[in-house]
């Protein structure tokens, strides 16, 4: 872990470095991206449009919120990024921390197409919402005996044996999980319906695993019909050629936002304005959509309508979305993870 | 140069690697497991031994490796007999076919299991159509499934050790036996087995310590919901990140093999002399 860390923060400075080079143009840009398929489409959707119009390079550090976030504060001094991507709140603390600057909402022409919750904090410093993965119900719509339509269907006696329920040390296992304890009755403060809840449908034969490959597994070989997780993942799983459908469950839509965030203290700052910018812009939206299935948090987003389908779409669709408290669900996260171990154990 | 300057020298690198891979882990470990806010504390014990959902994994534990054990020497033992009293040629293929699945990783090895064991796999299909089991049955994720994974990577260590002791009995006690008037499962009790106890006790020892601490398989055997000792380890390291309770149940589990381990070897040294 370390060892990666100071990797990475090597890697930030050589790259810093040819920045620094590259700075007497200031047309450089740094920026992080979360590798694999996303980094894919992040280059795609956003990069390449952004370099095409301004001229301008961006460089890429791979790193996912977490490490990317870690490196931001060890460099409060001297920061490397111009822009950092989050996918799990870290921008709430960031902007506390002063770590990030302010964002002027007039100097993004994107902005006004944004739904409100996508730039409510702005001008303290968490940077706009550019795309949403939103967690409902993923069903095999062959198999499955009806189409589920809310969270109260997971605890449907006849799904029993064929739900599969995600291990809360992932992130979309965590959010589904917190969204069952909120429809059993519970909050932030109060796990245990949730708790109570998933002890109940374990014993009547739900499994449990513990990262997304397994999900397609259970779907593939083990006649599974519903999953509370990602909408992206349906998709993956239709990719591979298996019939699954994402559909919002009734009584909401947790999701996790990912955020790009202007950092302070760096000289760029206009043209770093202009990359959120594009970012937020509905062509850049769209494409991701296309993409990945994430969620477009700018209105003006147009989607086909079997893209539509996959996502949270639209102001009805968007309606729905909830953000349970970043914060709050990392100072539990290790109380939590104990405490769902101990209920999922035999 | 003395030879015993020349044997330091040659034993030197050996000792520096022991030192460095082995001995400062351990001690770092140890160091760990007892380290908390305010200095030295024994907090992350207490909490493990006072908790009984750490009870439970830790007898699981203990359980599994004790039933491990005892299936392969079940195995094992025939099978080692058989191997030593025929000839030199099937002798080979057998010791082939024990070592064989020793040569694939253990992932290999368990993903395999996992084929045949899941819910639409070879073997609960079978149950399944021959009536034997209820169209839910399923033995991904059970204690049984860790059992029959474990036993096929633990096998050849029960085997060989088992294989080298009975080689050197002397076949004439067996023949003495049977001419005495001992039926063949009498001789087999009386005579090979008592004389073979020595390996039996080894492969009992690697086998028991070996699936104690063994990570892999049981948890891509038994999931999530099946936790052992190594799987709530990492469990603490990765996902909890409380590193000095993941250390001081470090310490329990190597404080309980060695528990294992001493009356075993003590037994084995008595039975020898």
């Amino acid at each position: 872990m370390k060892s990666r860390f100071s990797i990475a923060v090597l890697s930030t400075s050589i790259l810093a470095l040819a920045a620094g080079a590259a700075s007497a143009q200031d047309k450089t840009l740094v920026i992080n991206s979360f590798g694999g398929a996303y980094e894919a489409a992040h280059k795609k959707c956003i990069i390449e449009p952004f370099e095409k119009a301004t001229g301008a390079k961006v460089q890429i550090v791979t790193a996912y919120s977490s490490d990317a976030f870690a490196q931001l504060r060890a460099q409060k001094a001297a920061p490397q990024f111009d822009i950092i991507n989050f996918s799990g709140g870290q921008e709430i603390v960031g902007a506390s921390e002063g770590l990030l600057a302010p964002i002027d909402a007039t100097k993004l022409k994107n902005a006004g197409d944004l739904y409100d919750f996508a730039k409510a904090n702005l001008a303290k410093g968490e940077g706009p919402a550019y795309s949403i993965a939103a967690i409902g119900l993923v069903y095999n719509s062959d198999k499955a005996p009806k189409a589920p339509s809310s969270w109260k269907d997971l605890l449907d006696p006849a799904v029993g044996e064929h739900l599969v329920l995600t291990d809360i040390s992932n992130g979309y296992g965590m959010l589904g999980f917190l969204m069952l304890n909120q429809v059993e009755g519970g909050n932030l403060d109060n796990i245990q319906p949730g708790l109570d809840a998933v002890g109940k449908l374990l014993a009547g034969g739900a499994i449990v695993v513990s990262k997304s490959p397994e999900i397609q597994q259970e779907f593939a070989q083990n006649d599974a019909w519903l999953a509370p997780y990602a909408s992206d993942y349906a998709f993956t799983l239709r990719t591979a050629g298996l019939p699954a459908k994402f559909v919002q469950g009734a009584e909401g839509t947790p999701a996790s936002y990912i955020t790009t965030n202007l950092v302070a203290n760096r000289p760029n700052q206009d043209l770093a304005l202009q990359f959120i910018d594009t970012s937020i812009s509905a062509e850049a939206q769209t494409c991701f959509a296309e993409a990945l299935r994430y969620t477009p948090t700018n209105s003006k987003a147009k989607l086909a309508p079997e893209v539509a389908a996959d996502v949270a779409y639209g102001e009805e669709g968007v309606k729905g979305l909830i953000r349970f408290d970043p914060a709050k669900i990392e100072a539990n996260r290790a109380a939590w993870v104990e405490a769902w171990n101990k209920a999922i154990a035999k | 140069m003395s030879d015993r300057t020349e044997n330091l020298l040659l034993v030197l690198p050996g000792l520096l690697l022991l030192a460095l891979a082995f001995f400062l882990p351990i001690f770092q470990m140890l160091a760990l497991s007892v380290s908390g806010p305010g200095g030295p504390t024994l907090e992350h014990f207490a909490r493990f031994l006072g908790d009984p959902f750490y009870l439970s994994v830790l007898w699981r534990t203990v359980k599994l490796a004790l039933i491990i054990t005892a299936v392969c020497a079940a195995i094992g033992f025939p099978l080692a007999y058989i191997m030593a009293r025929v000839g030199p040629s099937l002798r080979l293929w057998l010791v082939i076919m024990v070592i064989l699945p020793l040569m694939t990783s253990v992932v290999v090895r368990t993903f395999g299991w996992m084929v045949l064991l899941n819910r639409s796999g070879l073997i609960p299909q079978l149950f399944r159509d021959l009536g034997l089991a209820g169209r839910s049955f399923n033995l991904m994720q059970t204690e049984t499934a860790v059992v029959i994974g474990m036993v096929q990577v633990l096998l050849p260590f029960m085997t060989l050790s088992i294989l080298g002791v009975i080689t050197r009995i002397d076949p004439r006690l067996e023949e003495a036996a049977r001419t005495m008037g001992c039926s063949f499962l009498r001789t087999i009790g009386s005579v090979v087995l008592p004389l073979s106890l020595p390996g039996i006790v080894a492969g009992s020892l690697l086998a028991f310590t070996l699936s104690a601490s063994s990570f892999v398989t049981p948890n891509l055997l038994g999931g999530a919901r099946i936790q052992v000792l190594a799987s709530s380890i990492y469990n603490s390291v990765t996902q909890t990140l409380d590193w000095p309770f993941a250390a001081a149940q470090a310490v329990i589990l190597f404080v309980g093999v060695i528990l294992v381990l001493i009356p075993y070897i003590k037994l084995t040294g008595r039975s020898d002399g």
